[in-house]
């Protein structure tokens, strides 16, 4: 992509095998994707009460909803994360990578993703993207999971070589800040990947094989939200770098500050991990005392949200300013929302848009005493996909196709359709998300195939009342569904189209990389290791006495349970 | 202080002052509106029999057993201002357990007992929803709680799919108070009817008879009083109660219900 925002921008040498591993971690997610979306859009259909199917071309329900939690908040993200990072830290540190190792991790990954893929696509892993014991899946479902998250730990092993030696190269000079956020994003990562990863192979593994009777369910839930927390903030931690390092200059200014971005990243290290149990609240088996604490640490989170939020906007009234922008909210009109030479700047500006309301909306959950209020409703699909599905989702998309055209060296086509994406995708949330917000604070539960009951005339449990909102919500959902056959249609016609540079060539990279401001040192956000041993010491803190009173616990513990039977599966 | 610096200083106090707002409702809402999480519900022997247990009049307990597809017991009848404590356990996978439009949201874990406390003061029909995905039939896992000044007394052949078990003696014993209209003359409150003793508290108690001698509330007592009335009278009263015909098994319920009472 020929940009005059990447002008002055120093290219960069990506090795042709660099090239073609990132490709291939950048695609392969995006075709999943159209199965991820698909059943998205099912899922508004289903819940709309206009079908009353347990199933729908072939493919179950609860089967739909568990390969599109897997496939879009699981698989793409990772996959997205090291693609992300392999360019960022290839590019920031100018250094050349260990192939062997890229490779390793994309192979197992793949292969990860393609045995978990089997098992849902076979119909015996209808247990969602949050696989909850006692209820089983296949062996292979788990097996896919754990090599999906060694191989992106050996992706993020593999770059700490580099940075050390980068360090050792360049003593007096501040770590990149984009390189500052991957490895943040990474930090969180194996802090919280360490606790699902005893919980799938010392806990479900062996039990799913048939080799131990019976699992400890409170402990597995546990450890699960240990890790599916610090899940989220693994999924925004890349789009935070985009937004600090690359939207400013998209936008045509500079970043404001460095060093309120280095402490937002910091922050994260310690504060992302020792929260998880405000997913556990109405759940037995946990002291209050310990919900309580937990309530308190996720509200800590505000402060590197506020910081983005504020660094952000000063950045983009920075830019906004440049280009002839003025008043105290006119400057607002002066940025590059439709332009097509900068349509990255949609994709990253939408999603900051949507999350405004995400985060609101997260208050409520984390809240200790409003919790019940939703909890499990469909308020909380609503939220999380103005998280998820906003700032992560458009910003990963965008950042997809714009990596894809520049490791590919070809033109973006159809810019005006490129530039729609993500305004169309927006609107379509507000709308299912707004009205799915009003009927969770009803009582309309989530992760529920409501055609078949709640919304199903037929039922003595129908509420017609739902109806109506549900409708909307579907609209929504095919606004959204229509954004994705959009970009669907842009990257494929891409990839699709003649290249000047050949697939086994090297090719010079051109990111836009935000200058600051601002530019400070302080050093004591520019060190790693405080910051890690903190988040170790508030991990030790905040899960210590939970889990010591979960084992101290009598659990007679559970048998395994297929989803389609209440008999208890047989062990030898 | 460098320029920008004051930028993260001004977010950092912004945040302290929001969350010291947020963290002061919280505690209001939790000492002032007594809105508590459940916490380790552990001195509670697991069940795997759904009951409802009527402690005292309005005051019940319900035992309900979470399974793959349905609450056990289902579809109960309560009277208005019912006071009621719920306890929750799941005999197979996670479970979800909503009261709608009520603050009743609860899961259901393996291995662990949960607890809620409602007081249905409005009458109506409440949904009870399992909102954790719990396997195919999870759609139809609902059941519901009807509330009305005259609900249908609780027998078995009520109860749709899966009846509750109501072999419990003291409940059994509430519905033969109901049913023999004792409480037209004896209290089961502080207020109330007062021909008779309050049946409040009357268990273990001594009481002060009308011909100067004491006895103590206990079995063979109520038993002479159900079937020999006029035997020993409790001073301050008059001496109407009428004798009752019931059976032995009856008088055991009817004892076992006064001393859930005490």
């Amino acid at each position: 992509m020929e940009l005059s925002l990447l002008k002055e921008e120093a290219a960069i040498q990506i090795e042709s095998s660099l090239k073609r591993v990132v490709l291939i971690e950048l695609v392969f997610p995006v075709v999943l994707l159209i199965f991820g979306i698909y059943h998205g859009l099912m899922q508004f259909v289903y819940r709309s009460g206009l079908i009353h199917e347990s199933s729908f071309a072939h493919i179950d329900y609860y089967q739909g909803l568990t390969a599109h939690g897997v496939i879009n908040a699981i698989v793409f993200t990772t996959f997205f994360a090291i693609a992300f990072g392999n360019i960022i830290v290839r590019y920031c540190l100018k250094l050349p990578l260990n192939m062997k190792m890229t490779w390793a991790s994309a192979i197992l990954m793949i292969g990860g993703t393609l045995s978990t893929a089997i098992a849902i696509f076979s119909g015996q892993a209808s247990v969602l993207y949050t696989f909850y014991p006692p209820l089983k899946a296949h062996p292979v479902f788990y097996f896919g999971l754990v090599a999906l998250i060694v191989g992106s730990w050996i992706g993020f092993f593999n770059w700490i070589p580099n940075y050390l030696r980068w360090r050792k190269l360049n003593p007096s000079v501040k770590t990149p800040l984009a390189v500052v956020g991957i490895f943040t994003s990474f930090i969180v990562w194996m802090i919280a990947t360490l606790p699902v990863a005893y919980e799938v192979i010392v806990l479900l593994l062996p039990w799913s094989l048939g080799l131990v009777p019976t699992v400890n369910v409170v402990l597995a839930r546990t450890l699960f939200w240990f890790f599916g927390h610090p899940l989220v903030y693994f999924w925004i931690l890349p789009a935070y770098v985009m937004y600090y390092t690359m939207l400013p200059k998209v936008a045509g200014g500079k970043l404001y500050t460095d060093f309120g971005a280095r402490l937002a990243f910091m922050w994260f290290i310690v504060f992302s991990s020792p929260l998880g149990l405000h997913h556990q609240f109405t759940e037995p088996g946990i002291n209050s005392s310990f919900k309580f604490f937990h309530s308190i640490l996720t509200f800590l989170i505000a402060f590197p949200s506020f910081m983005t939020a504020f660094v952000v906007a000063a950045s983009l009234e920075y830019a906004a300013r440049k280009n002839g922008g003025s008043g105290l909210f006119a400057w607002w009109k002066k940025l590059p929302y439709f332009d097509s030479e900068r349509w990255l700047f949609g994709y990253l500006f939408c999603g900051l848009l949507i999350f405004i309301f995400g985060g609101i909306t997260g208050i409520v959950n984390a809240s200790y005493s409003m919790n019940r209020v939703v909890h499990n409703t469909a308020w909380l699909p609503a939220h999380f996909h103005m998280t998820v599905a906003g700032p992560v989702f458009l910003s990963f998309i965008g950042m997809t196709l714009f990596l894809i055209l520049q490791l590919t060296g070809k033109e973006l086509k159809f810019k005006k359709l490129t530039v729609s994406v993500p305004w169309i995708w927006m609107v379509g949330i507000f709308i299912s998300s707004g009205s799915t917000f009003v009927t969770g604070l009803q009582g309309m539960p989530r992760r529920t195939n409501l055609g078949l009951g709640l919304l199903d005339p037929s039922s003595p449990m129908y509420h017609p009342e739902w109806l109506t909102p549900s409708v909307i919500a579907l609209f929504g959902g095919i606004l959204m569904t229509l954004a994705m056959v959009i970009y669907f249609f842009v990257v494929f016609s891409t990839l699709l189209a003649k290249s000047r540079v050949k697939w086994s060539d090297p090719i010079f990279l051109k990111l836009p990389m935000s200058e600051v401001l601002h530019d400070e040192s302080v050093t004591w956000v520019e060190n790693f290791t405080p910051w890690i041993v903190a988040a170790v010491v508030a991990v030790v803190i905040a899960y210590g006495p939970p889990l010591y009173q979960i084992l101290n616990d009598k659990n007679p513990g559970s048998r395994g349970f297929l989803p389609d039977s209440p008999a208890a599966v047989e062990t030898k | 202080m460098q320029s920008s610096q004051k930028l993260e200083l001004r977010v950092g106090l912004a945040v302290l002052v929001l969350l010291i707002f947020f963290v002061s409702l919280t505690v209001v809402a939790v000492k002032k509106f007594g809105i508590d999480l459940p916490g380790c519900v552990t001195n509670i022997a697991a069940f795997t029999e759904g009951k409802v247990i009527e402690r005292a009049p309005s005051h019940f307990e319900i035992h309900y057993v979470a399974r793959m597809w349905s609450f056990e017991p289902a579809n109960i009848e309560l009277p208005t201002g019912a006071d009621v404590d719920i306890y929750l356990n799941s005999i197979d996978v996670n479970h979800g357990f909503q009261i709608l439009g009520t603050n009743v949201n609860l899961m259901a874990v393996p291995g662990a007992v949960n607890y809620a406390h409602i007081k249905f003061s409005k009458a109506g029909k409440y949904f009870i929803v399992c909102h954790e995905y719990c396997g195919t039939g999870h759609q139809n896992m609902i059941t519901t709680i009807t509330v009305s000044d005259h609900p249908a007394p609780v027998s078995i052949e009520d109860r749709a799919s899966t009846p509750p078990i109501l072999d419990d003696d003291a409940k059994a014993g509430a519905i033969l108070v109901a049913s023999k209209s004792c409480t037209a003359c004896h209290s089961l409150g502080s207020s109330g009817p007062s021909v008779g003793p309050s049946f409040r508290g009357l268990w273990g108690k001594t009481e002060d008879l009308s011909d100067g001698s004491k006895v103590l509330v206990d079995g063979p007592y109520i038993r002479e009083s159900i079937l020999q009335p006029q035997a020993k009278v409790v001073k301050g009263f008059q001496a109407l109660m009428p004798q009752l015909q019931v059976s032995e098994e009856e008088i055991e319920q009817i004892t076992a219900f006064l001393k859930s009472i005490k």
